[in-house]
């Protein structure tokens, strides 16, 4: 404000009578508006900041997901071991996101599943460092369903699924981490998605690809979802893929988890 | 002493009149006023000025902690993905295709670019930075409008970036080449893959003149020469298969 100094100057200088007078309301009103628009703006820019910063994985934080309300981490260890076609595995949670897994990914490069997929490929995607959106197809349709879609289709690590039978409108997936919503607009979805997909504090196999396992898998015909219970010759979630006592195809040239018990992995979640 | 002198205000507003207050009150209102507007303004103006910082720094993917250039920063993480995309579709060819001429140009694309996608995680993570863009991508090419063969994409484009990257291939792209077999999907995949040359060359010029780090501007460069001649080769065979290039991105 470069005038205020001489005005001030001037105003002072005048007579009482008319110092009385005016007051400067025009002023009054634009400051008060300027400042109001500025609260705004910087309220607005902050809170999307705020949760672009917080939700970063760093060093100093290396899983921000657990500033998210409602969110579910177990910790599955890294490596753990390949299931062939014909086994099933006795997950802890529905939808799974950790444990033995199919020794063939479900490709996650932002495919958007038209039927129910096999949950022992879904979570290998996850060790791949994929976030899986599962919906269930009762409650989230039309237009809720179409931005769901949208979010997924053709992006980096992301694939979405119906899931009959879930327990939630729409349930997200990382290696070791769940959250459940109801709002497909639910903003800590977003959260989540920018906390965990790629995260190389807490998935397992860094590097590894999303894209479809030619010959192996088909994303238009993937293997069925299996919506019954696992029976009594499911492979448990301590299976680590160990010599001799393979209780399935044991083709696992992905990872080395194939070999000896699975090391305490390092706290990632 | 605030409230009385508020109400000497509004008194003087609605009748000045009748307004008689004192001398010295008259005086100080008006100062005091000046220096409360004054400290507003001030206020306001320190508050756009960190919005513009934050909002510059939202666009171009950094966070708070991250010590990585806007540029930088930006190109990694746009790159990644742009580079994923051709690595799928060499995978492809690599795995489908019978002509030792494509399987070979398929293999070298996927594996280089692959390791390059390493390097450039690889700093996002020691700059702090996110592994994937978040919103708009480009949004770090502050003039990118001014340079030769930046196109749109096939998104929305301005000032906040592009929704779809120059060169990418679009879902119904992938599907095609996915059930393409033969003649056919060699042809297709030179075509696909020449025009995600094309559309990445001046991404990678740009974060070659702009980019804050040595190693950076080094690996942009390094794209550019590259892939240039990747794609004189790609223009090649498809030529030689009688087949005609697509439109280079806009």
């Amino acid at each position: 404000m470069p005038s205020g100094k001489s005005s001030k100057t001037v105003r002072n200088a005048r007579p009482v009578v008319t110092a009385t007078k005016p007051k400067p309301w025009g002023t009054i009103a634009a400051v008060v508006a300027i400042a109001v628009f500025a609260v705004a703006i910087f309220g607005y820019m902050f809170t999307r900041y705020e949760d672009r910063r917080a939700f970063t994985p760093t060093a100093g934080t290396k899983d921000p997901s657990t500033q998210i309300q409602g969110i579910v981490i177990q910790n599955y260890g890294a490596g753990r071991g390949h299931i062939g076609p014909d086994k099933r595995v006795a997950y802890d949670h529905s939808p799974p996101f950790g444990g033995p897994h199919d020794a063939t990914w479900a490709a996650c490069n932002g495919v958007v599943y038209a039927t129910p997929v096999r949950n022992e490929n879904m979570v290998h995607a996850l060790e791949h460092g994929a976030v899986w959106i599962a919906y269930n197809p009762d409650k989230i349709t039309g237009a809720a369903l179409q931005s769901l879609r949208d979010r997924v289709q053709g992006a980096n690590y992301l694939m979405l699924s119906p899931y009959p039978g879930l327990d939630a409108p729409i349930s997200l997936q990382a290696w070791g981490h769940q959250l459940k919503v109801t709002d497909p607009a639910d903003k800590r979805m977003d959260h989540f998605i920018q906390a965990l997909r790629l995260n190389q504090y807490t998935y397992p196999e860094i590097g590894a690809s999303c894209d479809v396992l030619s010959g192996l898998f088909d994303p238009a015909k993937p293997p069925p979802f299996v919506a019954a219970p696992p029976g009594p010759d499911a492979v448990p979630l301590t299976f680590s893929g160990g010599r001799g006592t393979s209780p399935g195809d044991e083709s696992a040239p992905a990872t080395p988890g194939g070999t000896p018990p699975v090391p305490t992995p390092p706290a990632g979640g | 002493m605030n409230d009385a002198m508020a109400e000497a205000a509004i008194s003087s507003k609605s009748s000045p009149e009748s307004a008689e207050a004192p001398t010295s009150a008259t005086k100080s209102p008006g100062r005091w006023l000046r220096v409360v507007l004054a400290s507003i303004a001030v206020l306001a103006v320190l508050l756009l000025g960190a919005a513009l910082g934050m909002s510059l720094q939202l666009l171009s993917g950094a966070s708070a902690q991250s010590e990585g250039g806007t540029v930088d920063v930006g190109f990694a993480q746009d790159m990644s993905v742009h580079h994923r995309q051709a690595v799928q579709m060499a995978g492809m060819a690599r795995d489908r295709s019978a002509d030792p001429a494509i399987r070979s140009i398929a293999f070298d694309i996927e594996t280089n670019q692959l390791q390059q996608i390493g390097q450039m995680q690889g700093w996002l993570s020691l700059w702090n930075a996110a592994a994937l863009p978040t919103g708009q991508y480009m949004t770090w090419m502050a003039d990118a409008e001014s340079m030769p063969g930046m196109g749109h994409g096939d998104g929305s484009s301005g000032a906040a970036g592009v929704t779809t990257m120059p060169g990418m291939a679009s879902p119904a792209d992938l599907e095609q080449l996915r059930t393409a077999g033969g003649a056919q999907f060699d042809v297709l995949f030179l075509r696909l893959m020449l025009r995600h040359h094309q559309g990445g060359v001046p991404m990678a010029r740009y974060a070659e003149q702009h980019g804050e780090t040595a190693q950076v501007r080094n690996l942009a460069e390094k794209i550019v020469v590259s892939q240039s001649a990747e794609s004189d080769y790609m223009m090649q065979l498809i030529t030689q298969r009688g087949a005609q290039p697509l439109q280079p991105p806009r």
